[in-house]
């Protein structure tokens, strides 16, 4: 190994790092579809601030108590997720929420949490857990075991 | 057992098929999120720093195969008879629960106890302790005792040579038949089924056993057995016949016999099939897998066989992709070394993969081991799933959140880079001894960083796959 093929490697390397940190620099979070359970409850607590309490106003028109305003769900048709299999991302810390309608009575298991609902026919079940634990789990109908949506809990 | 009747023929376990309800997917608590594509960037970036400066200032002479090894004691012989019969035992309660337990893959001890902690129980242990399996090894243990007592009894028979023309294929075979039992098998969860070919496999072994002598055949023909090997010879630790010896982490693996036909179809096989594990949860395969799908039921497979055929065709593939890339790159230095063949010089680099196969295990299901891992110890207790408490666990449920999702990816990433750069110093060694014109071994090496380079790529790639 000659001196000058030593010094092109490392300047290969040295390349490498600088391309590397380059890109670093410049590239976003990209942390989209993150329904974060959190951020809902803490809106709600920064409203009254703002309130000015003078007035007689019949109602506080102070924000009900927070809702999601569309859970996420999941609607099963004759034993297949309408839809195909979706994954809903969660932050971890926050609350997992999931909505499962079905037309058939079914029992619902989300995997790894280890949560077992049971849905009636024409019902609905939610699931409401805390995300404590963070990976990917399965969600799926007991009895057939057939994958019915996905559930990713991110840090 | 007497030599003639114990010749079987082998390759019947594939054609069983078992009537039972397909579970889909595997045992899953909980699966690894992927790894972020930023952090994908860094760990490739930093796999070629390392490789280009580790070139750079490689050494000039080969001085692996001359490692010293530190005498570190010994334990009794007797020792192997109890590792025998935990084996044995164990694998008798597999067996036994597969067939008589419930069968459901979450409440028996067979599908845990085989795809886990065997599985990938051991091979991780290998990597670290040396080479354990032959210690636990249950048929083995048991064709021992067989040979112990014919031997006692003058009823021993001189055993065959093992032909030189196989080699290690069947080992090959076994570990493709696995990786097609983990993949593509819809029954792979069916715990009956589990435990009939768990038989099956140990009775051929054991007539192998028979025919040819229990060390060649172990070495050779033993699935679990040779890929276990390979996987301690890169521990610290040596055992031979109850004697331990310290060595560097990665050097043993020096000494396997890679012109033994065979070895590197071994671990070629082992690291497509953990690349197909990886790639078939990202969206690429899920298109593929349909379209695959659509073309076999149209061709008239009906049931659940389209989806176990469009696995393999997916399984083979990844394989091929691997075998292809390896002997891409040697094609490489062969057109620098003219005087040997591609199959050749495969065989004479193959040691280098055995790092990188076994860090793509590892980085692929550690994580499985320390979180589904834990339900092995509940199922102890309650082997058959149908409520007893052997051991007072069997309430115990799996804590799947010890380890943080940054932690696993941390952790994996340095599983790959430890084992990229065990497998660049392994084949800048090689070089060295192969070519003594140093112009020729640093002009092989750039071939052999690149296929080093893809592999921690690919590998690296399939653990960020399941991002979209």
């Amino acid at each position: 190994m000659s001196q000058r093929q030593r010094l092109v490697l490392l300047g290969l390397a040295v390349l490498v790092a600088a391309v590397a940190l380059l890109v670093a620099g410049t590239g976003d979070g990209g942390d989209d579809d993150v329904i974060d359970t959190r951020t809902t409850a803490t809106v709600a607590e920064t409203t009254p601030a703002g309130t000015t309490s003078t007035s007689t106003a019949p109602a506080q028109p102070q924000e009900a108590k927070p809702r999601d305003p569309a859970p996420p769900t999941v609607v099963v048709r004759d034993g297949q997720p309408v839809g195909g299999v979706e994954r809903f991302r969660f932050r971890k810390g926050s609350t997992i929420v999931l909505v499962v309608r079905s037309d058939a009575p079914a029992h619902v298991h989300l995997h790894g949490y280890d949560v077992l609902k049971d849905v009636e026919a024409g019902g609905s079940a939610r699931f409401s857990v805390p995300a404590k634990i963070d990976g990917r789990f399965e969600v799926e109908l007991e009895d057939t075991a057939t994958l019915i949506a996905e559930v990713e809990v991110v840090p | 057992m007497r030599r003639a009747a114990a010749v079987v023929t082998a390759g019947v376990v594939l054609s069983l098929v078992v009537a039972a309800p397909g579970w889909a997917h595997g045992i899953v608590g909980k699966q690894d999120l992927p790894i972020p594509t930023w952090m994908f960037g860094w760990a490739a970036a930093l796999a070629l720093i390392v490789s280009f400066v580790g070139l750079a200032f490689g050494w000039r002479e080969p001085r692996l195969a001359q490692a010293r090894e530190r005498a570190l004691g010994r334990l009794p012989q007797s020792l192997e008879i109890v590792t025998g019969a935990i084996g044995v035992f164990l694998f008798g309660l597999t067996v036994y629960a597969g067939l008589q337990g419930a069968q459901n893959f979450q409440t028996n001890l067979a599908p845990v106890m085989i795809f886990i902690t065997f599985w990938v129980g051991v091979a991780l242990a290998s990597l670290v302790f040396g080479d354990v399996f032959s210690a636990l090894n249950p048929w083995r243990a048991v064709g021992r005792t067989v040979g112990w007592i014919a031997r006692r009894l003058g009823q021993d028979v001189e055993p065959l040579a093992y032909p030189q023309w196989l080699g290690r294929w069947p080992a090959a075979f076994w570990l493709l038949a696995f990786g097609w039992l983990e993949l593509a098998s819809q029954d792979r969860n069916d715990p009956s089924y589990l435990a009939t070919l768990a038989m099956v496999y140990a009775g051929i072994q054991l007539c192998g056993m028979a025919v040819y002598g229990e060390r060649a055949w172990t070495a050779n023909a033993d699935g679990f057995a040779v890929f276990f090997r390979f996987l301690g010879r890169l521990a610290p630790l040596r055992w031979e016949r109850g004697r331990v010896a310290l060595r560097p982490p990665g050097v043993g693996v020096v000494g396997l016999d890679t012109a033994v036909r065979g070895t590197t179809a071994v671990v070629l096989i082992s690291i497509g099939t953990t690349s197909f594990d990886g790639f078939s949860v990202g969206s690429i395969w899920n298109d593929a897998r349909q379209s695959l799908e659509t073309l076999f039921r149209d061709v008239g497979f009906g049931g659940t066989s389209p989806l176990m055929l469009a696995a393999t065709v997916g399984l083979l593939g990844a394989i091929a992709v691997v075998s292809g890339f390896y002997y891409l790159g040697l094609a490489g230095v062969r057109s620098i070394d003219r005087s040997r063949s591609l199959g050749e010089l495969g065989r004479l680099f193959a040691h280098t993969l055995v790092p990188i196969a076994a860090a793509y295990v590892f980085a692929h299901y550690f994580s499985l081991l320390t979180a589904d891992g834990q339900a092995i110890a509940p199922l102890l207790s309650d082997p058959l799933g149908h409520g007893s408490d052997l051991l007072g666990t069997a309430d115990w449920t799996p804590n799947l959140g010890w380890i943080s999702a940054n932690a696993i990816w941390y952790i994996q990433i340095a599983a790959l880079l430890a084992g990229h750069i065990t497998g660049l110093i392994l084949a800048h060694d090689r070089a060295l001894e192969l070519y003594e014109d140093g112009t020729t071994a640093t002009r092989s090496q750039y071939w052999m960083l690149a296929v080093m380079v893809g592999f921690t790529s690919l590998a690296l790639w399939l653990l960020s796959v399941g991002n979209a």
